[in-house]
């Protein structure tokens, strides 16, 4: 009776924090609050959040009898910090978690050796301590701690990685391997454990024995450690590489039976504690060559990923090229789009020095002759001031085609889908246009694109001897794309005109592309695509 | 006649009212801007009004789109829309409820004040009065492909005319030919393009553009 109430209980409370969860998840998803990563990930992230902890208590059955009940008032606490807490706490409560359990299983393990009485259940895990031998029983809680502290590291340096973290800048960069700099500090954590395994190594007893100089020692070493991977995170992880090789060698050694000529000072019956395995015997130093070799291996795969600058700005040569690129073509397309704009202004001022000025001297001197002919001869006057009227006809006519040559008045007023519209309108062949644009892109944007067409359509007139062209005009994936095709004899190529690289540097300003395929025969296609957001839509009349 | 004048440039609007008082036409109303254009249009209800396409606030095609927006509410209001420029999709946009009273100029035509004043009172008795600018590229349009190639010389020109919006008498008079050479003409250009030949100026103009915007 008793246990069926308590398992009611159980099963009730995990059902509450299961609903509770999912309640603040949805509401999270919902307030949009996963744009600094993928969606599952972030999932993936909040579920490791409120069940990572209390899943490794039960896995290390730490609470023993009382199974499940702990875990569930972790997953409460959890559940609590996860919904209410700062972000960066939450995110580092499970690595911390995980880590202290490993250290919880060190400190059984040290208890276990020394025969001193231990106050929780005596099974860790899968180690249970009531078959097998105790040799055995030591080195599967052993593995164990150090499992836990090792993904307590891992998820601790996942996370040190600044897109997790709240409040930061997201910048999306390309997916980049690890070894950059902004890998580093997270392999200087690793100096944390090794140091650790020295100390135990070494047999100077640390914080539970308190010889003052010994602890006094040992917490100096690892304060220094610490430091040094907050403000040295390039030195520490080259530190923690170094010490990584060097301890798997000496497992190495350990297997060879050198050490046996090296007595080390040991407290513990002549064992040596090679990390996970503590050596005092044959079979048991040929385990410790197995993790010798293994943290060989780790610090060889690691060695590249963390060695100095110079090697690492090899290593990240393939980002620097597209860098690198980049500028290139950013300082090409500026130099373009300024030469552009000068001599566009350089046009404008001929045109109107040539056309309109010019006029607007001889209407002037029209107007003087006029004004000394009215007394003596009113005829000859009136001759000269309808001539003068027709200059300034011939003036408003030039001034009009030079603001349709700057900026078309409709592509100003209605935007891109009715200029091209006009366009297409005003053309001397039949243009089918197929326009489907929800909103207006920037007018830079728009004034570009919409040349281009206009360059498009007056090469297929004057070159392509086609009966019609057909315009489209789409927006999708964050960018513009125009094509325009033409039913003529094709062959057009875009080395010969100066028309088309002219465009193509129009629009290489906005990062945009032109393309051309034109087979003899036809059909000519000019493709374009220019990346870029649309405006909110504005209604148009049509 | 009485007729609302919405321009934005002081110079030009206090010019387009001395212009029309000299004519003898009643100015019911001149406004510089989109909004007031329609409240004077709809207190007013002018025989004819005269629009600047761009006016403010939006400094964009404000003048059409309250001219449109009045011919809705008002049918038939007749509109005689200026621009510093023409399009035909703006044209299109006038014409396209069929309904005439409808003019569409470039400000230049201004200067000749005769003319001007003409195309204003055919518009305001319901006729279409185009630009010869739009008319010309509305022929250019489709001069290469379709059966207005076929067109003599001279029934290109009636044909322009007519677009116009000129009656036959107009016409005779501009091309130094007599009224009956025009309306042979005129007979002969519906005939080669398939249209319903009217002797109603407005009937005419539009049926010629549909067939040109066809």
């Amino acid at each position: 009776m008793h246990w069926t109430i308590m398992g009611a209980a159980v099963l009730g409370g995990w059902a509450a924090c299961m609903i509770w969860f999912c309640l603040v998840l949805v509401r999270r998803i919902r307030a949009a609050e996963v744009r600094a990563m993928p969606m599952l990930r972030w999932v993936g992230h909040a579920i490791a959040d409120v069940f990572g902890l209390p899943a490794a208590t039960a896995v290390a059955d730490l609470p023993g009898r009382h199974a499940y009940l702990l875990p569930l008032a972790l997953c409460l606490i959890a559940l609590a910090v996860w919904t209410f807490a700062p972000r960066g706490l939450t995110r580092m409560a499970v690595p911390v978690a995980l880590i202290g359990l490993g250290i919880a299983g060190l400190l059984r393990a040290r208890s276990y050796a020394r025969g001193e009485p231990w106050p929780w259940p005596s099974s860790y895990g899968f180690a249970t301590g009531t078959g097998g031998s105790l040799g055995t029983y030591l080195e599967l809680v052993l593995i164990q701690s150090y499992g836990f502290v090792i993904a307590g590291l891992w998820l601790a340096c996942r996370r040190l990685d600044h897109n997790s973290w709240p409040g930061r800048v997201v910048l999306r960069e390309p997916a980049r391997r690890s070894g950059n700099r902004a890998d580093r500090p997270r392999w200087g954590l690793l100096l944390i454990p090794l140091f650790g395994m020295v100390v135990e190594l070494l047999g100077r007893t640390s914080w539970l024995d308190f010889y003052w100089w010994d602890a006094t020692l040992t917490m100096a070493v690892g304060a220094a450690a610490v430091i040094a991977i907050i403000r040295w995170p390039a030195v520490a992880a080259d530190a923690a590489v170094a010490t990584l090789l060097l301890f798997g060698l000496y497992g190495l050694a350990l297997a060879a039976g050198w050490p046996r000529h090296v007595p080390l000072p040991s407290p513990y019956n002549d064992v040596v504690r090679y990390g996970v395995v503590w050596v005092n015997s044959r079979s048991s130093s040929v385990l410790a060559g197995v993790e010798g070799a293994a943290l060989v291996s780790f610090g060889l795969w690691l060695l590249p990923r963390a060695l100095d600058d110079r090697t690492r700005t090899l290593m990240r040569s393939a980002a620097d090229a597209e860098l690198a690129g980049r500028v290139v073509r950013l300082t090409r397309t500026r130099a373009d789009a300024l030469d552009t704009a000068a001599a566009e202004l350089r046009r404008v001022e001929r045109d109107l020095h040539d056309g309109v000025q010019a006029r607007l001297v001889a209407l002037g001197m029209s107007l003087r002759a006029a004004e000394r002919l009215i007394p003596v001869s009113p005829a000859a006057a009136a001759c000269l001031v309808a001539e003068a009227r027709e200059t300034s006809l011939t003036v408003l006519g030039e001034l009009r085609s030079l603001v349709r040559g700057i900026c078309p008045p409709v592509l100003a007023e209605r935007g891109l889908a009715d200029a091209l519209r006009a366009l297409a309108l005003d053309a001397p062949l039949r243009v089918n246009m197929d326009i489907d644009l929800p909103g207006r892109p920037d007018l830079p944007v728009e004034t570009a694109c919409y040349f281009a067409v206009a360059e498009a359509l007056a090469n297929v007139v004057k070159h392509s001897g086609a009966q019609q062209a057909h315009v489209s005009v789409k927006h999708s994936d964050g960018a513009l794309r125009i094509a325009v095709t033409d039913d003529g004899q094709g062959g057009a190529d875009p080395k010969r005109g100066s028309g088309l690289a002219g465009l193509e540097r129009r629009l290489g300003t906005f990062d945009g592309v032109l393309a051309v395929s034109s087979p003899p025969g036809g059909p000519t296609i000019i493709a374009i695509e220019v990346p870029c957001a649309l405006s909110s839509p504005k209604i148009s009349i049509s | 006649m009485r007729v609302v004048i919405a321009e934005d440039l002081y110079l030009l609007r206090e010019g387009l009212t001395r212009l029309l008082l000299a004519h003898g036409i009643e100015v019911a109303a001149a406004v510089a801007s989109g909004p007031e254009l329609l409240a004077a249009l709809l207190a007013e209800r002018p025989d004819v009004a005269v629009i600047d396409v761009r006016l403010p606030p939006t400094l964009t095609d404000e003048g059409l789109r309250v001219a449109l927006e009045a011919r809705r509410q008002v049918p038939e209001l007749p509109v005689l829309v200026l621009s510093q420029y023409v399009e035909q999709l703006y044209a299109r946009e006038l014409l396209i409820d069929g309904a005439g009273g409808v003019g569409y100029l470039l400000k230049d035509r201004v200067f000749s004040d005769d003319q001007f004043v003409d195309a204003l009172r055919t518009v305001a008795t319901g006729g279409t009065v185009l630009d010869p600018e739009v008319v010309a590229k509305l022929l250019r349009r489709r001069s290469a492909e379709e059966p207005i190639a076929a067109l003599s010389p001279r029934e290109r020109e009636v044909l322009e005319l007519m677009a116009q919006g000129r009656s036959n008498a107009a016409i005779a008079k501009r091309l130094c030919i007599s009224e009956k050479a025009v309306s042979k003409h005129s007979t002969s250009i519906f005939a080669k393009l398939d249209l319903d030949p009217s002797d109603d100026d407005n009937r005419r103009v539009l049926a010629v553009l549909a067939y040109l915007n066809g």
